[in-house]
């Protein structure tokens, strides 16, 4: 690279004004290993700007774990609540807030109170037979005395 | 985010945050438990850090706060910084073995005020560019050049000097 450039891109190093890339051609000349003498003197100022950019960070970090624990907690905390609300909301809009056992006792009495209607109508009709029977028996009766009036009317009449 | 998550998301930029705040509280011990109390407050509040649009400066500004905080509380509490200043050069010539000139240059960032210490570290050591700088560390542009351009001048006129007086 030409000096005069490189001397250029010193006086506007020292004023603030260069880019990163021109500090970059700076850098690059002065590591090269062919400075001038006279320009020896700023070879150390960019090898150690380049020396310390070496240094590293070697220990491991330590982040705390209680935090993972606390998320447990908020997690464990959340899905019981979503547990209860979608429990209890199940319950609400199918069962009209009955338990299991309710509900199985609402069952079996309503299977109940199917069989007595059943029953109760079957008998109903029974009784209408029954009925049926008695004025069957209570015609044959009034047959029998109008029998027995036309037997005794003809012995009058004999 | 998890852990794992978020530790791919700051352990790019580490040494970066270990350099900077090496280069303020020269201590590279402190300079290690001030990176570890940065990451630690990354992660209390790592919600926060994803909606940064850029998290890089937003560590970097973390770290710039926690250093000046300490060397503010430092010199309330009349520490001094002699212990650590013995520590660093030790730590500098077993490490920066390159040349004389160069430990020479780290011995005259530390006595540059911190504004100017810090943009050097940022610009000439990071290469960041002049918005992010602005950014990092809450000052315009310009007042960055003129901060920079003090800095590069001091360290180049001290290290003549350093040299003039080995030549003579």
């Amino acid at each position: 690279m030409e000096l005069a450039k490189i001397t250029k891109l010193l006086d506007a190093y020292f004023e603030g004004n260069t880019t990163l890339a021109e500090e970059a051609q700076l850098r690059e000349f002065f590591s090269s290993g062919n400075v001038p003498e006279h320009l020896q003197g700023y070879t150390a100022l960019f090898a150690s700007l380049q020396e310390a950019k070496k240094e590293t960070f070697e220990k491991e970090i330590k982040l705390p774990l209680e935090s993972k624990q606390n998320n447990f907690w908020k997690w464990s905390i959340a899905a019981s609540v979503a547990l209860l609300v979608g429990i209890s909301s199940y319950m609400y809009f199918n069962n009209n807030g009955l338990s299991a056992e309710e509900e199985e006792a609402l069952m079996a009495f309503n299977q109940a109170k199917e069989t007595m209607f059943l029953l109760s109508e079957n008998l109903n009709k029974g009784t209408q037979k029954v009925t049926f029977i008695n004025e069957f028996s209570e015609n044959t009766a009034t047959i029998n005395l109008i029998n027995q009036f036309t037997e005794s009317k003809n012995l009058i009449l004999k | 985010m998890n852990q794992t998550e978020f530790t791919a998301l700051v352990l790019p930029f580490k040494d970066k945050l270990y350099r900077m705040a090496k280069r303020l509280l020269v201590s590279s011990e402190e300079a290690e438990d001030a990176v570890q109390e940065v990451f630690l407050k990354l992660w209390k509040g790592k919600q926060r850090i994803t909606n940064y649009a850029n998290p890089e400066a937003f560590a970097m500004t973390m770290t710039k706060n926690y250093c000046l905080d300490r060397l503010k509380s430092k010199q309330a509490s009349n520490l001094k910084i002699v212990h650590s200043n013995y520590q660093n050069s030790e730590n500098l010539q077993r490490t920066v073995e390159v040349n004389d000139g160069v430990s020479m240059v780290f011995k005259i960032m530390e006595t540059l005020p911190e504004k100017q210490r810090m943009i050097l570290q940022l610009r000439d050591v990071e290469q960041f560019e002049f918005h992010e700088i602005s950014e990092m560390l809450d000052i315009n542009e310009t007042a960055i050049r003129v901060n920079l351009s003090r800095a590069r001048k001091t360290v180049r006129d001290e290290l003549l000097k350093k040299y003039n007086y080995g030549v003579s």
